[in-house]
Order: C-alpha cells, then sequence, then structure tokens
C-alpha cells in the first residue's frame, strides 16, 4: 500500500511538476496564432524527454553521477566549459523567468504590482532551498501544481467543436503565418518541452535521494506515465488558446491572455484555480531551476553539492545560487517583461540542447559506469534519431530567430 | 612530410602484460571527481603532475633519456588555476599549482578517492572560506536538512 | 613536469619523420608500494596521427553502441598506437622523439584495468 502511494505520489508531482513558464507562454502563444497545428511537436517533444530523463535517471542510479559531472569528464574542460557557459546562461535566464511568472501571478491575483511582488518571491525560493528538504519541497509545489488541469477542465467547459478541433491537430501553416514562423515556434515548442534543466535536476535529484538500480522502476513509472499526462495540460494550454483566443484574434503576449480563456470557461473559481496553479508551478520551476545552476557549477568544478547536506556543508553551491538569484532580480528590477524573457530562453535551450544529450547517451552506453544497465539497442536507436532532430533543432534555432524577427 | 602508412592495416601487438591496475590519463583520471575519505566531493582531476620515482633523479627534459632510466612516476593530483590553463593555454607558475599527493589516492574508479579528510587539504581552501565567512553566518547554515 | 603540457605534443621518429600527437599517457599502478596505492609508473603513451583530442577512447575499446558514434570516432583516430616508456629518446617542449627501432604496440585496453 506504502509502495502505491508512493509510486501516485510520483506520478502526481511529475506531472504536476511537468509544466512551467516556459510551458505556459509558448503554449497559449502557439495555440493563440497556431491553433493546434504544431501539437505535434509538444508529442515529439515529450517522448524526447521521456527517454533523456530517463536515461540521465538510470546513469545517477546506476554510477552514482549526475549529468554535468558526466558531461565534464566525457567533453573535457574545454567543450565541457562551453556546454557550461550556455547552460547555465539559460539556466540564469529561466530562473529569471520563473520569478517573474511567481510575480505576474500574484499581480493578477492581488492587483498588487508584480516588481513589489518579485523580491519576496525571489526570497521565498531562496528560504526554501536554504531550508526545506528536498522531498518536501518536490512533492508539495508538484502536488499544488497539479491544479493547472483548470486548463483541461476549462477546456471542456468551453464545450469546443471536437471535430474542428481535432481537424486543426493535422500539422499545417496557418493562412496568416509564414513558414518560417511556424518553424520558428515550433523549435520553441520542443525547447520549452525538451530544456536542459530537466535533465540537470532530474539526475542531480536522483542522487538527492540516493536512488539505487532497485528504485528505477519506480522512477520509469513516474516518467513514462506522469511526463505524457503533463504533456497533456501542456496541449489543454494550446488548446484552450486556440478555442478562445485564435477565434477572436488575440496572439498571446501576457500571463493574463493566458488565463482569459479559463476565466471565460470555468469562472471566477477556475481563475482562482489556475492562479494557484501558475504560482505553484513557476515556484516550483524556479526551485528546480535555481538548484539547476548549484548543480551545474558545482559537478562541473568538484564543489561539494547537495540539498541533503547542510548549506555549510556546501557552501560555494549555495553561495552560488544566492548570486544566481540575485543576478535574476537585478535583471528583472530593469523592468524587462519576464514573458519576453521567457519566449527567449526557450529557444536558447534548443540551442543548447545537444551539447547536453550527447553526452548522457555516450555514458549510458560505457559499462565502466553502468555495468550491465547499459543502453539496449531499441533505446539507443530512438535516442539517436532524437539527437539528430535535436541537432538540426539547435542549428535551425538561431538563423530563423533573426529571419523571423523572434516570431513576431 | 608524409604520414606513414597508417599501421591499421597490419594488427598490433598487444601491449606486453602488467601486473597492476592500469590507468590512461584522459580515460581514466583527468577531469574526474575526487572525493574525499568520507564521501565529500573535494574538486575535478584538473591535471596531473609527474615526477622522477623516489630516491631517482630528476626525469631528463628536453635532451636523450639515457636507456634504463626509470619511468616518471604520477606525484599529483593538480588543481585550482592549471584548469583555466588547461583550457584557454599558458601554464601557470609552479608555486600556484594546488597539489594533491598521489600517496594520498586510495583508488581509482568511476571516481577518485582519497584516504585522507579534505578538511585539511589545500585544495578545500576556498570552500572552506566560504562556508566560514558567508554561508555559516547565514542562520540555518549549519543546519542538517535531513 | 605537468600531464597537460605532453598531451597534444608532436611524436617524431628518429629521423624526424612527424608520427602524430601524444593522445594519452598510461600509468600501471606496480611502483613503489605506498600507505594507499602504489606509484603509478608512466608505462607509455597513446600517439594519434590525425587527431589528439582523445575524447571517448573509442579505438582503445570495444564499444560499439551507440551506433554510429563509436565507429566515427574509431575512424578518426585510424593508425593510433602506443610507445612503452622504453622507447621515448626525448621529452621535450615541442617534440616526443621515439629511438630508432622503437616498436608500435596495439592501443586497445585489454580489459584488465578499469573493467
Amino acid at each position: 500500500m506504502k509502495r502505491l502511494l508512493g509510486v501516485a505520489l510520483g506520478i502526481l508531482t511529475a506531472i504536476g511538476g511537468f509544466v512551467d513558464i516556459g510551458d505556459l507562454v509558448t503554449n497559449a502563444v502557439v495555440g493563440s496564432r497556431f491553433g493546434l497545428s504544431l501539437i505535434w511537436v509538444v508529442v515529439v517533444g515529450v517522448v524526447g524527454i521521456c527517454v533523456f530523463a530517463n536515461m540521465s535517471g538510470r546513469v545517477a542510479a546506476a554510477s552514482g553521477r549526475a549529468t554535468f559531472e558526466v558531461i565534464r569528464e566525457r567533453l573535457g574542460p574545454r567543450a565541457g566549459l562551453a556546454n557550461l557557459s550556455a547552460s547555465f546562461l539559460i539556466n540564469l535566464m529561466t530562473v529569471t523567468a520563473e520569478i517573474g511568472g511567481i510575480a505576474l501571478a500574484l499581480q493578477l491575483a492581488s492587483s498588487v504590482n508584480y516588481l513589489l511582488w518579485i523580491p519576496l518571491a525571489a526570497v521565498a525560493v531562496w528560504l526554501v532551498i536554504w531550508r526545506v528538504k528536498f522531498s518536501i519541497m518536490e512533492n508539495v509545489t508538484g502536488l499544488l501544481g497539479l491544479t493547472l488541469i483548470v486548463f483541461a477542465v476549462a477546456l471542456f467547459l468551453l464545450k469546443p467543436d471536437w471535430g474542428n478541433l481535432a481537424s486543426q491537430a493535422i500539422p499545417a501553416v496557418p493562412a496568416e503565418e509564414t513558414g518560417a514562423t511556424y518553424w520558428y515556434f515550433a523549435i520553441a515548442l520542443f525547447g520549452a518541452a525538451m530544456t536542459p534543466y530537466e535533465v540537470f535536476f532530474f539526475s542531480s535529484g536522483a542522487v538527492e535521494e540516493g536512488w539505487k538500480i532497485k528504485d528505477l522502476i519506480q522512477s520509469r513509472i513516474n516518467v513514462l506515465v506522469g511526463f505524457p499526462l503533463g504533456g497533456l495540460l501542456s496541449v489543454a494550454i494550446a488548446g484552450c488558446a486556440a478555442v478562445v483566443l485564435l477565434p477572436a484574434g488575440i496572439s498571446v503576449t501576457s500571463l493574463s491572455q493566458v488565463i482569459l480563456p479559463v476565466a471565460e470557461g470555468a469562472g471566477k473559481l477556475g481563475l482562482a484555480v489556475v492562479l494557484l496553479g501558475i504560482v505553484a508551478a513557476t515556484f516550483g520551476a524556479a526551485l528546480e531551476t535555481t538548484l539547476s545552476s548549484g548543480y551545474t557549477l558545482a559537478q562541473f568544478f568538484g564543489w561539494s553539492w547537495g540539498k541533503f547536506r547542510a548549506p555549510a556543508q556546501a557552501a560555494r553551491f549555495h553561495l552560488a545560487m544566492i548570486i544566481c538569484l540575485l543576478v535574476g532580480l537585478g535583471v528583472l528590477a530593469t523592468g524587462v517583461d519576464p514573458v519576453l524573457v521567457t519566449e527567449y530562453s526557450v529557444v536558447f535551450s534548443a540551442v543548447a540542447l545537444p551539447l547536453t544529450y550527447l553526452p548522457i547517451l555516450i555514458v549510458a552506453n560505457d559499462p565502466q559506469y553502468m555495468g550491465q544497465h547499459v543502453n539496449g539497442r531499441g533505446v539507443n536507436v530512438v535516442a539517436m534519431v532524437y539527437l539528430v532532430v535535436i541537432l538540426v533543432a539547435s542549428l535551425a534555432a538561431i538563423p530563423l530567430m533573426i529571419v523571423t524577427g523572434a516570431g513576431a | 612530410m608524409k604520414t606513414p602508412r597508417p599501421l591499421g592495416s597490419v594488427p598490433l601487438a598487444p601491449v606486453p602484460p602488467v601486473a597492476g591496475q592500469t590507468l590512461d590519463a584522459q580515460l581514466h583520471l583527468l577531469d574526474r571527481q575526487v572525493l574525499d575519505s568520507g564521501g565529500v566531493p573535494v574538486t575535478t582531476v584538473d591535471d596531473l603532475e609527474l615526477g622522477a620515482p623516489e630516491g631517482e633523479p630528476e626525469t631528463p627534459m628536453g635532451t636523450v633519456i639515457p636507456p634504463g632510466t626509470p619511468a616518471p612516476v604520477l606525484t599529483a593530483l593538480l588543481t585550482g588555476p592549471v584548469l583555466g590553463t588547461r583550457i584557454f593555454g599558458g601554464r601557470p607558475p609552479s608555486s600556484r599549482l594546488i597539489r594533491i599527493p598521489w600517496t594520498d589516492v586510495a583508488s581509482v574508479g568511476v571516481v577518485v578517492q582519497l584516504g585522507v579528510s579534505g578538511q585539511g587539504l589545500d585544495a578545500d581552501w576556498v570552500e572552506r572560506w566560504v562556508r566560514d565567512k558567508i554561508i555559516a553566518r547565514i542562520p540555518g547554515g549549519r543546519r542538517d536538512p535531513r | 613536469m605537468i600531464l597537460g603540457d605532453l598531451l597534444g605534443t608532436p611524436v617524431h621518429d628518429d629521423d624526424g619523420v612527424r608520427l602524430g600527437r601524444v593522445a594519452d599517457a598510461r600509468f600501471v599502478v606496480d611502483g613503489a608500494p605506498h600507505r594507499l596505492m602504489a606509484d603509478a609508473r608512466l608505462l607509455g603513451l597513446v600517439v594519434s596521427p590525425h587527431s589528439w583530442s582523445s575524447f571517448m577512447g573509442y579505438e582503445r575499446n570495444s564499444l560499439t553502441q551507440p551506433w554510429p558514434l563509436p565507429q566515427l570516432l574509431r575512424w578518426r583516430h585510424r593508425g593510433s598506437f602506443f610507445v612503452m616508456w622504453e622507447d621515448i629518446a626525448v621529452l621535450g617542449d615541442r617534440s616526443v622523439r621515439l629511438r630508432r627501432g622503437y616498436t608500435a604496440y596495439s592501443p586497445a585496453l585489454d580489459g584488465s584495468g578499469q573493467e
């Protein structure tokens, strides 16, 4: 019974923890401009993150090594540093975006300007990282994030023409958009679903919680059930936008537009629930990205790290995270639009993907690390196909960003 | 000048067998995580220092090595500024190298395990400084989260 | 001597013909015993004619997955060989020179080391 509860809890937190500000904004933007014609990208992205999150978890359980230790060891100091710089900067952008997201959601809930919420949000994030036990942190934010299911509920309450909606789900460039913007947003959605911080966090979390090989079955269930269901939430967000905003000619540029369909479909109660969900999801993701910044730095340089240690036993790790939060605060204090930061961060994520996923794949095949738990042939074929897709997306991202003026 | 014919076409003889564990520097040592005797991360292996075995004269550099000269041995794992020079080129002065003597190494596997505590090592001074001057002074800094 | 300085150094034979660069250094833990581990003695150098960025070491093991990476990287390192310390004549800053009549061994690891 206890085991079953553990599995259920794991799945629920995986669903609730799947969506972050990147998924919220990108899916709503895409839904409001392209309808469901890009939904296939979410499917591709979810399958990809399942494959690689699983692999990084297996590497961590079999060898006790988290992803960035593996990256440094396999790529060497030069390519490793290039990867660190890219991953760290994107992480920092994402931390900034998530904290901005918390503040924006609180502004919508309270009518108090979001700039006043930002310091509060950052301090709250730091306090949780400083004091709260890893598993409690994961479970509470994950369960609260589940309230985002209200997007799916709202979609039903909106009583859309399901046949019409389904016919939108065929990949096609809408008449008012160009092929370049279509592919630009395809890459953004892909980057949002496969953000590298998720594997950094996932593998480091496996070390934090001391996973062994026998725990892998549970982690596999969490990933293989939780992430696709989380992906369904993403689809519901896009679906809401496609039903309400697309016909109205509103293309999403702010968080208030993201939740507009929920207010229309599920009323005031729905609005309250969705705001709680967004605060929980962005707060959870702010924790994960801040920790990931610390994880990547500490693992590259070989510092002591982990929330399972007292902060004094992982001093540089904690100092690095404090600095990251301060930098994020500084960026937000300039008044830059957090939604815009989000839109850029998901595209840059796509650029950095190959450097993260290649070393994981290589080490997952190395018996020195994995013993008998090396990748099976099927996993390797799928992973190699994904690496090619990731590489193409990564190379195309910046040119498309320039050509389309960042999707404008 | 022309490279000699690729040797791959003729299978090369295997290296004569040796008794101890073989370690290829790039594959098994460089960039690996170093843990102290308590399993706490100390640093990574940023570079390695070689020297003549104890009691032997310095290995000649730049001149012909007399046949029969004993092979150099690993004297220390290096860390600190040497990482920067390994990435960007150049070489830090010998006095700035932070050494972990080979005699402190207990085993080499997926990680390099030391047989001593990290507390006394030069390689750990930045960590101790950040801890004592900053982190331990923030309330709750020494509280075990478990 | 710092190993980082040695890696990437061009390798020449006794006639001055360039053979490649130092791709790696192999040590064997069979030297003078100490409290914890014995001395790790330099057994020799891996020389690679095309690329000295050792990277994955696929030329020294028999891994084949994930296809096609090992095959590609192994091809990058085709012609790699191993020379024993006894066959090294000069260790210089700019060049490593081998003794006349040196023996080129296979760089393969026999599996008794790490695995």
